[in-house]
C-alpha cells in the first residue's frame, strides 16, 4: 500500500545551521503519527519543508506516491493536504462561519465561478455542520477575533478539516488550550479520524495529549530522528528520556 | 433599534435613500453645485477602487491618482480623435487593468512601506510621462474641449444631463465593487489582508489574488478617470500628480478602509467639505487637518468605524441597563417568594 505521506531524507540548512538533517518517515492512510522533540529540534521546520512553506535543501516529499517537493502550499492544499500552525492563525475580522467558508471555497469551481457564483460558494451547510461538530454554534456569527483562545484553537482545527483533506498536519494543536478544551479537541480529532479515515501528523509538546492521540510517534533531536515506535515504546526509550531531560 | 442600525436592511435603506436623494438633487442645485456633487461621485469611484486594493486586500498603493490620470488621458485622447465614448470608457478601464496587473508584481515581493514607495515611484513616472511626452499628452497644456458623450440619442452635454450620466455610471461601478466584495473573492481579499500565510495554506492563490486586487482597483481608478475627463472637459498633468493619490488615500482612510460606504464618506469630506467650510476661509485646511488628526488618534478605522463603535457602545449600554432592570425585578420578587413560602 502506498503511504499517504512519504518523506525521504529531508534536510534544511539556514546558512551554517542544519535545522533538519536527513529525516525520513512515512504515514499510512488513517494513521495518526506524532512528532515530538525538545524546543529547536526541527519539528516546525520539517513541517514547513513538507508543506511547501520552506524549500528543503535536500530530500523528497511524496503525497499518495506523487512527488510534491517544493509545491506551493495552496497547490498542496488543493491536493488534499491541510495544516494548522503553531501560533493561532484565524482571520479575526471574519465571522466564524466565514472563516470556515473561506477554508473550503478555493476547492469549489474556478476563480471565474467564484466571482459570479453564490456568495457562500455553496458551503454554508458544510460550515454549519463543522461548527456543530466542533461545538461552536453559539459563536457562529461572532467575529473570530472576539473568541476565547480555546475557541479560536478549535476554529483553527475546524478550518483545517473544512475541505475534507486526506492528510492533516497539526502543529501544536494543544498549545495554550485548557484541560476541558483539550479533552474536547482530542475527542473531535479521534472522531474525524474514525469517521473519515483521515490521516494526521501531529507535532505536540503535551505528552499526555500526544500519547493518547497517536498510533505511532517519532522523536526528533537536533534535526535528526532519534526514536520511532508506539507511544508506550517511546515513553520508556532511554534516548528519548536523555534528549528531553539531558542526562 | 441598535440591531437595525447594523442590519443589511439598514444599509440597503441608506443606499436607496442616498440614490433617491441624488436623483432629486439636481432640481434644487445650480450647475456649480451639480459639478461639485458629480466631482464627489467621480472621486468616490476612484476611492472605491483604492479601497478594494488597500482596504480589502491590504495592498498599499499610492498610485491611484496616476490611474485616474491614465483613464482620463485615454478617454480624452480617444474621444478627441472621434472614438465613441463607450469604447474609450472601456479602453480606459482595460488599460488600467493591464498596467495595474503589472504593478501588482512588486507586491508579490515587497509589502507595506516598501510597496508604498514602489507605487509612489510609479505615480511619479506616470506624471513625468504626462508632463513631458508632448507628442502624446500635449504636455503642460493638457487636453481641452473634451466632448461629453451622446448615448443612444441622449446628449449629456448639459450639466444636469451629465450629472445623471455620472450618477448612473457611479451606481453601476459601485454595484460591481459591491458584487466583488460580497463574493468569495471579497473573502479571499480579506484573508490576503489579514493573514496571507494562512490563506495560502487554505488553498487561496495569494499571488493571483494580489495581482487581481491591484488590477481591479486600478481599473476602477481608470473608469473614474474616464468619467472625470468629460466632466471637467479640460485637464493638465498637475490634476493627477501625487497629491491626488494622497488625497484618495486619505479619503479611504478617513471614510473607513475595508468598508463599502467608507470611500463615499471619505470623498465627501475631501470634495464637499471645503465648499461647506468656505466660511472658515483660509482656516479650512487647518480645521480639516486637525479633524483628521483627532479622528486617526481616537478612531483609526475612520468615520464608519466611529459609527460602528458608537453603535456597539450604545448596544452594550442597552444590554447593561436591561440586565440591571432584570436584577431589580428579581430582587423585588424575592421578598414576595419568601412571604409566599412562609404562608
Amino acid at each position: 500500500m502506498t503511504p499517504v505521506l512519504q518523506v525521504t531524507n529531508i534536510r534544511k540548512q539556514f546558512g551554517g545551521l542544519t535545522a533538519v538533517d536527513g529525516v525520513s518517515f512515512s504515514v499510512n492512510e488513517g494513521e495518526i503519527l506524532g512528532i515530538i522533540g525538545p524546543n529547536g529540534s526541527g519539528k516546525s521546520t520539517l513541517f514547513n519543508c513538507v508543506l511547501g512553506q520552506l524549500q528543503p535543501t535536500e530530500g523528497e516529499v511524496r503525497v499518495d506516491g506523487q512527488p510534491v517537493t517544493g509545491l506551493r502550499p495552496c497547490d498542496l492544499n488543493r491536493l488534499g493536504v491541510s495544516r494548522t500552525f503553531q501560533l493561532l492563525q484565524v482571520f479575526p475580522q471574519l465571522s466564524v462561519r466565514d472563516n470556515l467558508i473561506l477554508a473550503g471555497q478555493e476547492h469549489k469551481g474556478s476563480m471565474g465561478t467564484r466571482l459570479f457564483g453564490a456568495r457562500d460558494a455553496g458551503l454554508t451547510g458544510d460550515a454549519n455542520r463543522m461548527i456543530e461538530f466542533f461545538r461552536l454554534s453559539h459563536v457562529a456569527d461572532e467575529k473570530a477575533g472576539g473568541l476565547s483562545y480555546g475557541q479560536q484553537k478549535l476554529l483553527d482545527a475546524a478550518m483545517a478539516f473544512m475541505a475534507g483533506p486526506r492528510l492533516v498536519l497539526l502543529d501544536e494543536p494543544a498549545g495554550g488550550v485548557n484541560l476541558t478544551m483539550l479533552g474536547h479537541l482530542r475527542e473531535r480529532l479521534k472522531a474525524i479520524n474514525a469517521e473519515q479515515n483521515a490521516t494526521f501528523v501531529v507535532i505536540e509538546h503535551n505528552m499526555e495529549f500526544v500519547m493518547a492521540l497517536c498510533d505511532r510517534i517519532i522523536v526528533l533531536a537536533e534535526g535528526k530522528v532519534i526514536a520511532e515506535g508506539t507511544p508506550d515504546a517511546i515513553r520508556s526509550n532511554p534516548e528519548v528520556i536523555e534528549a528531553y531531560l539531558g542526562h | 433599534m441598535m440591531d437595525f442600525l447594523t442590519s443589511r436592511a439598514f444599509k440597503g435603506t441608506v443606499f436607496v435613500l442616498l440614490v433617491a436623494g441624488l436623483i432629486i438633487l439636481p432640481f434644487f442645485l445650480r450647475p456649480f453645485g451639480l459639478l461639485l456633487v458629480a466631482m464627489w461621485m467621480v472621486h468616490a469611484v476612484a476611492a472605491l477602487g483604492l479601497n478594494l486594493t488597500l482596504g480589502y486586500a491590504g495592498q498599499i498603493s499610492m498610485a491611484q491618482g496616476a490611474f485616474v490620470g491614465i483613464g482620463a488621458y485615454c478617454t480624452g485622447l480617444m474621444t478627441l480623435a472621434g472614438v465613441p465614448y463607450p469604447v474609450a470608457f472601456l479602453c480606459s478601464g482595460a488599460l488600467c487593468f493591464a498596467i495595474g496587473w503589472i504593478l501588482g508584481y512588486p507586491a508579490l515581493r515587497v509589502q507595506h512601506h516598501y510597496l508604498a514607495f514602489v507605487t509612489l515611484a510609479f505615480s511619479t513616472l506616470v506624471f513625468l510621462v504626462m508632463r513631458n511626452e508632448e507628442w502624446l499628452t500635449n504636455g503642460i497644456y493638457g487636453l481641452t474641449d473634451i466632448p461629453r458623450p451622446i448615448l443612444f440619442g441622449w446628449n449629456t452635454g448639459k450639466a444636469k444631463d451629465f450629472y445623471f450620466f455620472t450618477l448612473l455610471m457611479t451606481s453601476i461601478l459601485a454595484f460591481c465593487v459591491w458584487w466583488i466584495i460580497r463574493s468569495p473573492w471579497g473573502r479571499a481579499f480579506v484573508a490576503l489582508r489579514e493573514n496571507p500565510v494562512r490563506a495560502l495554506s487554505l488553498g487561496v492563490d495569494t499571488r493571483r489574488y494580489t495581482l487581481m486586487a491591484f488590477a481591479m482597483g486600478s481599473s476602477i481608478g481608470g473608469f473614474a478617470g474616464a468619467l472625470y475627463a468629460p466632466l471637467v472637459q479640460f485637464f493638465e498633468p498637475n490634476s493627477f500628480s501625487l497629491t491626488l493619490s494622497l488625497k484618495l488615500l486619505l479619503m479611504v482612510i478617513v471614510g473607513g478602509a475595508g468598508t463599502f460606504f467608507g470611500p463615499f464618506i471619505g470623498a465627501a469630506t475631501e470634495v464637499l467639505l471645503p465648499e461647506w467650510l468656505r466660511i472658515a476661509q483660509g482656516y479650512y485646511l487647518i480645521i480639516y487637518a486637525m479633524l483628521v488628526m483627532v479622528l486617526m488618534m481616537f478612531c483609526p478605522t475612520g468615520i464608519i468605524g466611529l459609527g460602528e463603535r458608537l453603535i456597539s457602545h450604545l448596544r452594550q449600554k442597552k444590554i447593561s441597563s436591561e440586565r440591571s432592570a432584570q436584577a431589580q425585578v428579581m430582587g423585588a420578587d424575592k421578598p414576595g417568594q419568601k412571604e409566599g413560602a412562609g404562608q
